[in-house]
């Protein structure tokens, strides 16, 4: 029964392949069909993360029926089964407002990729093989690319060129870390490295790890290979910007977490622990530094989003338990906050044609559901109480002060004071200047802005379930050990 | 050490430079290609076994006369992917050639801030 988990592969990717035959057919039925998809994806993602969490096990997926290290497979645990839903559910959302916000032709092609960018996030958060990690990181880039590029305007263009040329440098710097990997070990499979973990050449290991989080750094938008993120986020359709921050980010986040604690055992980790935690906290100062001047508000959450994963990342540098649990929460909370900031804004853009901060004047009294929707999610990521963030950036400032790490509560507190800089700005220019004829807004997406809101608030009034479930996603990544023993090896032992 | 190590780092490092260093967006593609070159050697060697054939099973090679073969079918991938990404690359030039009519990366900046 567990095998039909493999349909969250599937799916997508024969649906994707469908398109161009549905294109002969009927080209009106293309955006209906990318729902549909879309929807029964998030109905299998709902089933598995249903059945996982009431069985407590995770769902292992042996392709070809080949026990690993020889055949390939996906591991669906704790964490997969939250990330998956979210993944497949902002993905949902996102087709809906894609009807109304993608009117460049062609369309086809649009849903396609739509569909091959889910597929790659959900492989990339599934997959038990560093390889495959691989392959799914470049079907995600890819599609990310050519959707990047699909407004065929000169700017969009040249933001494509930049990630694909840092894109490019990226996987090539994660091939030569798999390399290592591969040769000082012999194996691919991630369960079968933190087996080994222990037996590794410590040059290797640090050479070929740092070389790992470089690789995924570039889809993680961590400094300095985060040059492309701002540019694209501005110049792709904007329910892609939302799909890019709520789980491409989160998907390559989760890779390095995985990646670093599968290793825990080799002799120099912690060494790259510190290179993550300097390389999150030069995100966190120049994401909010370059949030503070921007003058185009798709950018600056642009820059805000860069700014809130570099303080994941260093959640996940940690090196404990209570820091990587943190991470996840805040990994979750900032999926629901962008993806509602994102779909806000793009809907401005289309509404009233740009997203200068000037557009946003008498927004307020314009366009009243969408201007309170931006509303909350500014307030929620700042971290005021009663609102998501805010329980995440506690956990997280917990867990540092855990890991005896006092500067990171330091930057915590002074990000979210920029943040707040920033952000009341806009809602001050939202609320009380200008003036402006009233705009009758789209009933289905002002319905959707308000279910994400209502999520925002619930989340803030009652975090424990959800801090439970998110401490059994953290567990998931950090408790190797565990890990090891789920995955049935076939006839290997250190 | 392998020297094949040596000339696939070597070929990276001249990727690298050219990716950095050249200013025409076409010349930096090709510092893009020739540094996949470089890992896909790279790849290749960490499998490479000095004296052992191709793994092939046939008349007379049996496991331990042949290379190890994982390597060699991961550079498979890896060069489908990276011929993709070539193309992608190259089809968001022509536009932005159309566009900019030009390819010097330092006039292709509108995207600032």
């Amino acid at each position: 029964m567990s095998q039909y988990a493999s349909l969250l592969i599937a799916l997508p990717l024969f649906s994707a392949f469908f398109i161009p035959i549905l294109k002969r057919l009927n080209k009106s039925a293309i955006m209906p069909f990318l729902v549909v998809v879309t929807l029964v994806q998030t109905g299998i993602a709902a089933w598995v993360f249903n059945e996982i969490y009431i069985t407590g096990k995770p769902i292992i997926i042996m392709a070809g029926g080949f026990r690993p290290p020889v055949g390939i497979n996906l591991y669906i645990g704790h964490f997969a089964a939250v990330f998956i839903l979210v993944v497949t559910l902002a993905s949902f959302l996102m087709t809906v407002f894609s009807m109304r916000a993608v009117n460049v032709e062609p369309k086809d092609k649009y849903a396609m990729l739509f569909l091959l960018l889910m597929l790659g996030a959900t492989g990339m958060i599934a997959t038990g093989d560093i390889f495959n990690l691989f392959v799914f990181m470049e079907i995600t880039a890819i599609s990310a690319y050519a959707l990047t590029a699909y407004n065929k305007t000169g700017e969009s263009s040249e933001a494509a060129l930049k990630y694909v040329v840092l894109g490019g440098i990226g996987s090539s710097f994660f091939l030569v870390g798999i390399a290592l990997i591969y040769g000082s070990l012999g194996t691919l499979n991630m369960a079968h490295i933190g087996q080994l973990a222990s037996m590794i050449n410590p040059t290797a290991a640090k050479i070929g790890l740092a070389l790992l989080i470089f690789g995924l750094a570039v889809e993680a938008e961590q400094f300095p290979l985060n040059a492309w993120a701002p540019d694209a986020y501005q110049e792709a359709p904007h329910p892609v910007t939302a799909m890019f921050s709520a789980f491409v980010v989160k998907a390559s986040l989760y890779a390095i977490g995985r990646i670093i604690y599968i290793l825990s055992a080799a002799e120099g980790w912690s060494s790259v622990l510190r290179l993550l935690i300097v390389l999150g906290t030069l995100t966190v100062i120049v994401g909010e530094m370059s949030a503070l001047r921007q003058n185009n508000v798709k950018r600056m959450f642009a820059y805000s989003s860069i700014a809130q994963v570099g303080l994941i990342a260093m959640g996940l540098a940690l090196g404990t338990e209570s820091g990587v649990s943190a991470s996840v929460f805040h990994m979750f909370n900032h999926a629901i906050v962008k993806a509602l900031m994102f779909l806000a804004v793009g809907y401005v853009a289309i509404e009233l044609g740009g997203v200068e901060m000037s557009k946003f004047e008498g927004l307020g009294k314009r366009m009243p559901i969408t201007a309170f929707a931006i509303t909350v999610g500014a307030i929620s990521i700042i971290g005021i109480p009663l609102f998501n963030v805010f329980w995440s950036k506690i956990q997280l400032i917990l867990a540092a002060l855990n890991a005896e790490y006092t500067w990171v509560v330091a930057l915590i507190l002074g990000a979210s004071l920029i943040e707040a800089t920033y952000y009341i700005r806009l809602i001050h220019t939202m609320w009380f200047k200008g003036e402006g004829e009233k705009v009758k807004e789209n009933s289905v997406l002002a319905l959707i802005m308000l279910l994400l809101v209502a999520f925002i608030i619930v989340i803030g009034i009652y975090p424990e379930p959800f801090w439970d479930v998110m401490q059994k996603a953290g567990r998931d990544i950090f408790d190797v050990a565990q890990y090891v023993k789920n995955v049935p090896l076939m006839g290997v032992s250190p | 050490m392998n020297p094949y190590y040596f000339a696939s780092i070597a070929l990276i490092l001249i990727g690298l430079y050219a990716i950095l260093v050249k200013r025409n967006v076409l010349k930096m593609l090709v510092g893009l290609s020739i540094m996949e070159t470089g890992v896909n050697l790279l790849l290749i060697s960490v499998g490479y076994v000095s004296g052992r054939s191709a793994p092939i099973l046939s008349e007379g090679i049996t496991p331990d006369k042949a290379v190890d073969p994982i390597p060699q079918a991961l550079v498979l991938t890896a060069i489908v992917i990276g011929v993709a990404t070539t193309a992608m690359a190259l089809s968001v030039v022509i536009n932005l050639y159309e566009k900019y009519k030009t390819l010097n990366v330092e006039e292709i900046r509108r995207l600032r801030g």
